[in-house]
């Protein structure tokens, strides 16, 4: 393989400016799960002893719930720990 | 296309009163009357046996909805969906799990509903639909339905815009995605959930124009006594609440006897509500045995409809 300055440094440069794009929507990519959680658990709440909306509305969604359910149990698995969380996302210690 | 219905508390007479008016008013329309009480007596009223919609003369059409099948119908159409979604797991036995469903307060009311917004748009060739409901708690449950429905599906629909603006800010900033990482849809047509709350939402705005339109008549049944007003007053309350067109008062089974009571519980209804109201006479040999036909009474109610 032919060792090219040029295409080495191009991958440098793309990859500080992919992880510079990451850091600046890190916070709203959590955000974005966050509301993903609050949106499956308003849904299907009824499970966790929430007041739910008409039964057969979660009845119908649930079909294209798959991302909003992953999200919802990783949150469940990460709650006990939500101060470790934050401080990860908002980059403390 | 008119859609009238019947609703009272239990045995005062809304299934008899519907089936008068109904024959009554198929004499110069096309006429079909609907059953969605659970404790189905329409067949007995014209003594013939209901299966689907049964032809009772050229004008009028019996149907006799069964709550119990609607519920199994639903649930195994969106049981269907599932599986297709997740055509993977169908080695596991899905209507299993599912199965406990049918427990799941809603879903009657929810299967009522929809029957009746099938019956309206499927059988626009008849004049009239007549509706004979169940007794009161599950008519206003059924009724209150779309709008409390529409309200969650509102909510729903803010919080999932809300997502998907958020998604498209990170595709924004992000730029393309490399190889390996899943694409967060961001645009409303891509995103399955917004899309089936959005066809619900339209579902159940035009059930709710139907209803709440000059097309829809409710009549409410009561007899003269104490227990069938307090609970009339109650379904009337609930009426104006919910804004649905109540839009006829019947006072059935009145008698010599009677009269007095009628009075005093008239004047009661009148206070709280001010539709028009017409007095129907209990008739004591008023049996099927003796060769009357239930459903022939002799007061005219068609020019109230």
């Amino acid at each position: 393989m032919q060792f090219s300055l040029f295409e080495f440094l191009r991958t440098v440069c793309r990859n500080i400016d992919a992880n510079h794009r990451a850091n600046a929507c890190a916070l709203t990519v959590t955000e974005v799960e966050e509301l993903r959680n609050i949106f499956a658990l308003l849904l299907l709440g009824s499970f966790v002893g929430l007041p739910s909306p008409p039964s057969f509305l979660a009845v119908e969604l649930l079909p294209h719930m798959q991302k909003e359910l992953e999200i919802l149990h990783k949150r469940a698995q990460d709650s006990n720990d939500m101060l470790a969380e934050m401080c990860g996302i908002l980059g403390i210690g | 296309m008119k859609i009238l219905f019947f609703t009272g508390k239990g045995g005062v007479g809304k299934s008899t009163l519907a089936a008068a008016t109904a024959w009554q008013l198929s004499r110069k329309h096309r006429v079909l009357i609907v059953s969605l009480d659970p404790a189905h007596n329409l067949g007995d009223i014209f003594g013939v046996e209901i299966r689907q919609e049964t032809r009772f003369a050229d004008t009028l059409y019996l149907k006799e909805i069964d709550l119990k099948e609607l519920s199994k119908a639903y649930l195994e159409r969106e049981i269907n969906v599932l599986s297709d979604t997740y055509k993977y797991l169908q080695v596991l036995n899905l209507d299993n799990y599912f199965s406990v469903l049918k427990y799941s307060p809603g879903i009657e009311e929810y299967a009522l509903l929809s029957s009746i917004e099938e019956t309206i748009r499927s059988e626009s060739d008849y004049d009239y639909i007549v509706f004979d409901t169940p007794p009161t708690g599950l008519t206003l449950r059924f009724l209150a339905l779309p709008q409390v429905t529409l309200t969650w599906i509102d909510r729903l629909v803010q919080i999932r815009r809300k997502i998907l603006e958020k998604c498209y800010t990170i595709h924004r900033i992000r730029g393309p995605q490399s190889q390996g990482e899943t694409l967060l849809s961001y645009d409303e047509k891509d995103d399955g959930i917004l899309q089936k709350l959005l066809a619900l939402e339209s579902g159940y705005h035009s059930l709710k124009t139907v209803l709440k339109g000059d097309d829809c008549t409710i009549a409410l049944v009561f007899n003269p006594d104490m227990l069938s007003l307090k609970e009339s007053v109650r379904l009337v309350k609930g009426f104006e609440e919910l804004g649905l067109p109540l839009r006829l008062l019947l006072h059935n089974k009145i008698s010599p006897d009677n009269r007095e009571a009628a009075d005093r519980v008239e004047n009661e209804m009148r206070s709280v509500s001010k539709v028009p109201l017409k007095r129907v006479a209990f008739l004591p040999d008023f049996q099927k045995d003796n060769g009357t036909e239930l459903y022939n009474i002799r007061e005219d109610l068609t020019p109230l409809f």
